[in-house]
């Protein structure tokens, strides 16, 4: 039922008919665009002295003194036509530093930072001499040095050899989160504080434990009000840029922006434009208290949406114009990386997921107009934040899924669609009450979770399926270092069944899970030990109840969540070997062996490897030899990972995603039975193995759909790519869906597709070993790219340009 | 693209007990360009014409066919080995040379059966209608979601009547929606018990001038215009598809003509402008075939969009790539 004011809302905003980008969005976007990421040493600093000044303090004040002092000294400052405000840096996209966590590597590759191949950051001698200054400082205080000696030395070495990487917290603060920024929309931080104040009042104080709770609620109360104080600061600056103003226009826009930063986020939203101010100054200082990124604003079309409704004077194209600054806003905030991870997490990402549509807490649409605005605001500014995602059920709107559709096609790889149907089951399998999984949201690339209530740490490890399985093939020993790191669980030769190799991997497996689990507890303990986060937990439940850090078990929900990587490999590998071993006896084991040591060297080798890859069934292609084998050796990972839980009473949930870490542990990874050459990138998510999905985007869906998602809770992945030819008209629109909705309607949890455009066709003349598969339609004829001629390969680039 | 493995080995054509079998040269699911909705292909393989621009050169004899792909050769001779007739022989340092006058299929293959790097392939596996149809519904859910189906292509599908009668037949009583892709170029009599079977036609229209159509693709344009009067007056939906290639056939008076055809039929959805593209070039290589338009470059899109300009007052909705 639509109410008299959603009915007002209705004819005021034509959902298909959103104004597009104003000339003062346009304008700003340009701005954006043109500036060089830097690094911003005043965080740094002033973390430091916070840190220097509070050493006999308990370690949540400090950190409650550190955020203080960084918000109430930090350069401010509002941009010309800006609307909404506040900064994280000197500069937008500048990237603040995090001592506190790690510094090492910072300090080992400062002049390393403009050089790199990705993810350049600028900086001058004097700031690297500043941060070189105070590095000593945090020299044994760090978080990762902590979670380094908690670490078993197996552990370590495991890490080391490429088993597995342990989640960016190791080297960050904890982030992938979604605070219950609906809370501060209606109650206001004063809220929050006076939530805190009650708790403390109820404190008896000669209870031991109530000592720390009383210290964590201080912490709590500071926290938020140096929040407050740091709004103000905007405002004052507002104020003090309107009395110099000689434009009456803009001068009236800075006496509002002063209004509204002097009302929120202290205060309960009212306007629109208030409501878009709060949730901006709650994003941006839960990224300039930690570094952890994926603070993702999830369902932000459901808590903004009543701010929209109310709002009786704010225009359509207003309205729109605020949200795409809000939107450019988000693309400010810059994280740096080092090296090795930029391989990984290439391209700046900060991964802020925002996601649209799906049911309400009581199951039923709840798609509105703030729906449609997002993915438009994502059309209008054409960035890469936020992260827009949309959330499909049996009764999405097909309006809604047309619009993520159209917004599809314009090649940002954006939207990324979720699936109702079957995360609400798995959130429900882990504990989540039924309203609860129906209010997920996404944390960061695929990860679901209920907001403002879960610790659900999902970015907690790669894990290389693909290692382990060579490991079990050389009985437990690394073959590039000669070392061993696995139990033994039998030469390869003298595995004589397909079940025999399967109980070896079942063992490798469960031997080296165990090491990711000692060692991701050990980084979640030196978390709650040194740097527990008093902002950040204070908009998370059950925290403030509790009067415990989010990072000691403070959450209402606590997970951690580690990724298989490597699936699709290890799928075509086991199925090889049974069929053109164990079943043809085409090649002895003792060959393949002998072959993969050699990285399928000479005539012989290439013959062998080609009997691998062409002989053999493969994941993705629609075939249940493969498909079945697939779906056991993700299992055999996902059971193994589920049976642990954290410091925080929380489990452990499997993921299968790689972000883009099947590169780096594909490089560690030898030659595997799936006729993939040492070093080879892994196989992306649960998509197939490039290039061995022959039989087309269909086969793929199908396969996809054979893998246990749900189980897999902490979220899988997978990329699709399509030429721009295939989305050209209504009737594009029509098939994509279909290809969603048959994948969803199997038991997939994501999509994602990418729009192939001339920079992917040229990355893949420069590079076909990464784009085998790349399938070309174009009309009424479809060919693998990398196969044809250059002077073809040209005509079909110059096409996709033009879209026909 | 490649066939499923379960059909990738060659097996000589076994014995049949009347059950039509028919000669398919592979698969392509996914396809989005020809006909409603997401469709699989069956290509069919045999044709009557030998269009100079054609992109399935493989598809044109009635019979399997070896495909010999350089690129993939790994020189690994095993296929030297095997070959009973002893017509492969090296040729250069990864490549062999074959001796098709030699060779043995379709009784043969063996070569194929050796050679892991697929560099030698075998066009055309002799299937059942159950065989074909089981990979066709494969991809079903998304016919169901998309409005798509199968389309029966070649080659010429009209050129095996009775396998093909008894696909369409077949799939229409599962309740598929099927396109058939013709150049026209059969007997009516073969035709017409088809088109009872079909949901649409795409049809081809190469050239209007009966020399130039004859020029182009070796046989006169007479029977295929009648043809397509003919599928009109069964009032079966058509797509009318024109293959544009520069210098040919894009001249306006002939596109005028095709457009003016067209618009005196009564059932014709759309008159597709198909963009000459040269991704089927390099199979003319890998039979040893000279590609006889070697050379010539695709319009540039602005050349097609001022082609379809000329079109504009045409009653028939003109597209371009379908
Ligand atoms: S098909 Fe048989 S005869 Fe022909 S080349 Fe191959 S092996 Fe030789
Ligand atoms: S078997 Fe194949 S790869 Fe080996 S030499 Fe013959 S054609 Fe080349």
């Amino acid at each position: 039922m639509t109410s008299p004011a959603e009915q007002a809302l209705l004819e005021k905003i034509d959902v298909l008919q959103l104004p597009g980008p104003t000339a003062r969005v346009e304008a700003i976007r340009e701005r954006f665009i043109a500036v060089v990421p830097e690094i911003c040493v005043e965080r740094a600093q002033l973390v430091t002295a916070a840190y220097k000044e509070t050493e006999d303090q308990p370690v949540i004040l400090r950190r409650a003194r550190a955020l203080e002092k960084i918000l109430d000294n930090m350069t401010i400052f509002i941009q010309p036509d800006e609307i909404i405000v506040g900064n994280q840096c000197t500069k937008p996209r500048s990237a603040p530093v995090f001592p506190e966590f790690s510094c090492k590597w910072l300090e080992d590759e400062l002049d390393r930072l403009e050089k790199r191949t990705g993810d350049v950051f600028l900086i001058s001698e004097e700031k690297k001499a500043v941060l070189r200054e105070l590095f000593p400082y945090w020299n044994g205080r760090t978080t990762n040095e902590l979670a380094t000696a908690l670490m078993t030395p197996e552990s370590k070495e495991a890490q080391r050899r490429g088993v597995f990487t342990v989640g960016n917290y190791y080297f960050n603060g904890v982030g992938h989160i979604s605070v219950d920024y609906a809370l501060v929309l209606e109650k206001g931080l004063s809220g929050v504080v006076a939530a805190a104040e009650a708790e403390l009042a109820k404190l008896e104080l000669t209870n031991p434990a109530h000592l720390a709770k009383h210290q964590f609620l201080t912490a709590v109360t500071a926290a938020n009000k140096a929040v407050i104080r740091f709004a103000g600061r905007f405002s004052a600056l507002a104020a003090d840029m309107a009395a110099t103003e000689a434009d009456p226009g803009r001068k009236a826009e800075l006496l509002e922006i002063a209004r509204v930063c002097a009302k929120v986020p202290a205060e309960p939203a009212g306007s629109f434009a208030e409501a878009l101010q709060s949730f901006w100054f709650i994003q941006l200082v839960l990224q300039i208290e930690s570094n952890g990124h994926s603070i993702s604003p999830m369902r932000f079309d459901q808590y903004l949406f009543p701010h929209l409704l109310a709002d009786k004077a704010v225009t359509a194209e207003k309205a729109q114009e605020l949200l795409d600054l809000l939107f450019i806003k988000f693309n400010e905030i810059n994280k740096v990386r080092d090296e090795g991870s930029t391989k990984a997490f290439g391209g700046y990402p900060m991964f802020q997921n925002l996601i649209v549509g799906g049911v309400d807490r009581e199951g039923e649409d709840a798609t509105n107009p703030l729906s449609y605005m997002c993915l438009q605001a994502t059309a209008n500014t054409k960035l890469y934040q936020p992260s827009i995602s949309i959330r499909v059920h049996s009764d999405t709107p097909r309006a809604l899924y047309e619009k993520a559709a159209e917004v599809t096609r314009l090649g940002l790889g954006m939207p990324a669609y979720y699936n109702d149907r079957f995360i609400i089951p798995a959130l429900l399998s882990r504990g989540l009450t039924r309203e609860d999984a129906r209010d997920y949201g996404i944390i960061g690339c695929v990860e679901p979770q209920v907001g403002g209530k879960t610790e659900g740490w999902h970015d907690a490890a790669f894990f290389n399926i693909a290692k382990v399985l060579e490991l079990t093939i050389n009985d437990g020993v690394d073959p590039l270092s000669g070392e061993r790191l696995g139990p033994s669980t039998g030469e390869l030769t003298t595995l004589a069944t397909y079940d025999d190799l399967m109980a070896a991997y079942r063992k490798q497996m469960a031997h080296f899970v165990k090491l990711l689990v000692i060692s991701d507890n050990a980084v979640d303990v030196a978390h709650g030990q040194r740097a527990p986060l008093p902002f950040l937990s204070s908009l998370v439940d059950d925290c403030i109840a509790k009067g415990l850090s989010l990072q000691q078990g403070g959450a209402h929900y606590n997970f951690t969540g580690p990724q298989g990587v490597g699936v699709a490999n290890v799928a075509d590998s086991l199925a090889a070997l049974k069929k053109l071993v164990y079943e043809d006896k085409a090649v002895t084991l003792a060959e393949i062996k002998a072959a993969l040591a050699d990285d399928f060297a000479g005539v012989a080798g290439e013959s062998l490897r080609q009997m691998l890859l062409n002989r053999a069934p493969k994941y993705g292609n629609d075939e249940p030899y493969a498909d079945d084998i697939a779906h056991e050796a993700a299992l055999a990972y996902c059971r193994e990972v589920e049976k642990y839980t954290n410091p925080r009473g929380g489990g452990f949930q499997p993921g299968l995603y790689p972000v883009s870490a099947n590169v780096p542990l594909g490089a560690v990874v030898g030659a595997t039975p799936d006729g993939r050459k040492a070093g080879a990138p892994l196989a992306d998510g649960v998509s197939p193995v490039s290039g061995m999905d022959h039989s087309g985007p269909t086969a793929s869906v199908k396969s996809v759909t054979k893998l246990d998602h749900v189980i897999a809770s902490n979220g899988t992945l997978l990329n699709m790519k399509f030429h721009p030819n295939a989305l050209k008209d209504s009737q594009g629109i029509s098939n994509l869906i279909a290809v969603t909705e048959t994948l969803f309607n199997g038991g997939g949890t994501h999509i994602q597709y990418n729009v192939i455009n001339k920079e992917t066709l040229r990355d893949a003349q420069a590079h076909p070993e990464n784009y085998r598969g790349l399938v070309v339609r174009v009309a009424g004829y479809s060919a693998f790219f990398t196969s044809l001629d250059q002077a073809i390969q040209e005509d079909i680039i110059s096409r996709t340009e033009q879209m026909f | 693209m490649t066939l499923r493995k379960r059909f990738q080995l060659y097996a000589p054509k076994a014995a049949q007990a009347g059950e039509p079998v028919g000669l398919v040269s592979d698969f392509q699911r996914f396809s989005i360009h020809d006909g409603p909705g997401i469709r699989t292909i069956v290509f069919l393989k045999g044709c009557p014409l030998r269009c100079q621009w054609c992109q399935n050169p493989e598809d044109m004899l009635p019979r399997p066919e070896l495909l010999y792909i350089r690129n993939n050769c790994i020189g690994c001779g095993k296929c030297l080995e095997t070959c009973p007739a002893r017509c492969i022989t090296a040729d250069g340092p990864h490549g062999v040379a074959i001796d098709k006058a030699a060779c043995r299929l379709p009784e043969c293959g063996a070569c194929q059966a050796v050679c892991y790097a697929n560099a030698i392939t075998i066009c055309g596996r002799h299937l059942t209608v159950d065989e074909v149809l089981e990979e066709v519904e494969l991809d079903r859910e998304f016919y169901d979601r998309s409005g798509g189906g199968v389309t029966f292509s070649g080659g010429e599908p009209f050129a095996q009547p009775r396998f093909l009668l008894a696909l369409a037949r077949a799939a229409k009583a599962r309740g598929l929606d099927t396109a058939v892709e013709t150049s026209g170029y059969a007997d009516w009599e073969v035709m017409l018990p088809v088109m009872a079977h079909l949901d649409t036609v795409l049809y081809d229209v190469k050239h209007m001038d009966p020399q130039a159509h004859r020029r182009l693709t070796g046989v006169d344009n007479a029977r295929i215009l009648d043809n397509l009067r003919r599928v009109d007056a069964l009032g079966l939906p058509i797509r009318v598809r024109v293959p544009l290639v520069p210098g040919l056939n894009d001249g306006p008076e002939n596109l005028r003509r095709t457009a003016a055809f067209a618009a005196e039929l009564s059932h014709v959805a759309a008159l597709d402008l198909l963009p000459y593209h040269r991704m089927g070039e390099p199979k003319w290589g890998q039979l040893e075939k000279d590609y006889p338009l070697r050379g010539v470059s695709p319009h540039a899109r602005e050349e097609v969009v001022a082609l379809a300009a000329l079109l504009e007052g045409s009653p028939v909705r003109v597209t371009i790539g379908g």
